[in-house]
């Protein structure tokens, strides 16, 4: 018997509302079909009526997790088009603002990825050292979310030794409390038992589907454009490009929590080797004709903008894609073979915005036509009792 | 393999089929094909210069033609292949036999700017609603939002 299970679309905290039809056999998602568009703004005509300035303005609200991302992919792009270089010292306070970035948005997922699985002591740590950064954050720029650090040619704020000092602080402090979940997670079987094999994606399948960022990397694919296409600071930076074999949210949460240490060690050398001079050099009001692919790793995978100026004080063109829509396809791979009680943790493996709210679920049956809604919390019970039903992987082990 | 060698390959592979080729920055390759020609082109990349990654499809218009940017990756450098197609025969193919991941960007391209893509597997729309006027296409240049004027029942006319 065919069921069909929508999920979706209303979910207020994600720029991308989703609904998810769901074909289901049994327990088991033999497929799965996206609509999209329920919180399309039309933010590329819109930007074509904007000047450079105001467009750095409207590309920080693509996203409210990765604002800094768009508005730092998009300045990179401009700055090429006016043919001014920032200087250094705007640079490395503008990528030390992404890295932070990076590091609340990996925490925060990981606090999702913890809740869903059932493990939520993990998710109330990693959301109460998540305020270390998000502290940090708006110390160094004012806000919590929309940082507004970027203009064209530098950064707004400058940073001092006050501030560099407590950065210095909070890092070493997530150093130790990630190293401690880490070791959490390598002694806790349940938890992974519970995510090991769970929302599989070959290395084939995501090199096909073009998947990117750590939904890639956790599947193989070494695809990171800090280390590809090196932009800015990112080639003084000494790193290494995380990636994992095993294809499933075990693989996801694995890559993210390394590239977290990977994010300690470049802010701290950031801080340290943050040079004298300028934050910004003066930009034109209006570039030269011409045109520009900017790319720029963002927490999520990667953010392609494409700019095309015409010599007015308008763009041409601003072409956006966002991370999150990349991995739209491989989504669909992951939930396939998949059980109705793995959706949250496949769904939260991607992204964690659905997951962050209540919101209604129908099933549909297939043959009567008749509607059963069930709320995400009961979803969310069924996940957790999905062990009790189909046995842990008795051989599943934190791959470190 | 540096920029320069990467231009002179696709020179000596494409031929006469790559109208221009131009390296306008340090990991930065446009290349320009007719739209006949688009899908071997994109084979050719795929097979030979690693570029299995498809960053997204811009659509651009130009007045009398419409510019299609097919934006690639490869770990050495980012691919920009761009196509003309008339406005008055706005057609072009799928990619999507080479490259499974861009439907969702030739969906978007179909309902933006009212391009046809032969072959796609699933032409149904991606962004804009159910109810949306079919000869529409918001990211032509000449299509302007109109906002609609509200009427509050009971209200003052």
């Amino acid at each position: 018997m065919n069921f069909k299970i929508p999920i979706g679309p209303q979910h207020p905290a994600l720029k991308e509302p989703i609904s998810l039809r769901m074909t289901v056999e049994g327990e088991v998602i033999t497929d799965a079909d996206i609509r999209l568009g329920y919180n399309h703004r039309g933010l590329e005509k819109l930007a074509e009526d904007r000047n450079w300035v105001q467009n750095i303005y409207l590309t920080e609200r693509i996203c409210g997790i990765c604002s800094h991302s768009h508005a730092t992919c998009y300045v990179q792009g401009v700055e090429k088009l006016m043919e001014i270089v920032p200087p250094k010292r705007g640079l490395y306070i503008r990528y030390l603002v992404s890295e932070l970035e990076r590091v609340h948005s990996h925490l925060l997922w990981l606090g999702v990825a913890g809740h869903e699985a059932g493990f939520d002591s993990f998710f109330m740590y990693t959301w109460r050292d998540r305020e270390i950064v998000m502290d940090l954050l708006e110390l160094v720029s004012g806000n919590r979310v929309h940082y507004a650090m970027n203009a064209i040619g530098g950064v707004r704020r400058d940073l001092d030794e006050g501030q560099k000092a407590k950065i210095l602080e909070g890092m070493a402090t997530l150093r130790k409390r990630s190293e401690y979940y880490f070791q959490i997670g390598a002694n806790e079987p349940s938890f992974v038992a519970r995510i090991a094999g769970v929302g599989m994606l070959t290395k084939e399948q995501a090199v096909a589907l073009c998947a990117v960022g750590p939904v890639a990397r956790a599947s193989g694919v070494a695809r990171d454009v800090r280390k590809e296409d090196p932009y800015a600071v990112y080639d003084e930076l000494e790193w290494d490009l995380v990636t994992s074999d095993s294809c499933d949210v075990l693989g996801r949460v694995v890559v993210r929590v390394k590239e977290l240490l990977e994010s300690y060690k470049m802010i701290e050398q950031m801080v340290r080797r943050l040079p004298e001079g300028d934050i910004v050099a003066k930009a034109p009001r209006r570039p030269k004709p011409g045109e520009v692919l900017s790319r720029y790793e963002a927490p999520r995978g990667e953010n392609t903008h494409f700019i095309q100026s015409n010599g007015t004080d308008k763009p041409e063109r601003l072409k956006v894609r966002a991370p999150t829509l990349a991995n739209y396809p491989a989504t669909v791979v992951m939930l396939r073979k998949g059980f109705i009680a793995d959706i949250p943790l496949i769904f939260a493996a991607i992204d964690p915005c659905i997951c962050c709210a209540e919101r209604a679920v129908t099933l549909v049956d297939g043959r009567s036509g008749e509607e059963t809604v069930v709320r995400m919390s009961d979803l969310r019970r069924r996940s957790l009792a999905r062990p009790a039903n189909a046995p842990a992987k008795g051989k599943a082990a934190w791959p470190f | 393999m540096s920029d320069i060698e990467i231009v002179e390959s696709l020179k000596r592979d494409l031929g006469a089929k790559a109208l221009e080729i131009t390296n306008p920055d340090r990991r930065r390759i446009f290349l320009k094909v007719a739209a006949a020609d688009l899908v071997p082109a994109v084979t050719l990349l795929r097979d030979r210069y690693d570029c299995a990654y498809l960053a997204t499809i811009t659509g651009l218009d130009k007045g009398e033609t419409f510019e299609i940017l097919y934006h690639f990756a490869s770990p050495v450098a980012s691919i920009t292949v761009r196509t003309q197609v008339p406005r008055s025969e706005p057609r072009v193919a799928s990619i999507c036999a080479v490259i499974p991941g861009a439907v969702l960007y030739e969906r978007e391209i179909q309902e933006m700017f009212g391009l046809t893509v032969e072959g796609i597997p699933d032409a149904r729309r991606l962004n804009l609603p159910d109810d949306w006027p079919d000869s529409e296409y918001p990211l032509r240049k000449d299509w302007k939002f109109v906002r609609p004027v509200e009427v509050i029942p009971g209200g003052k006319s």
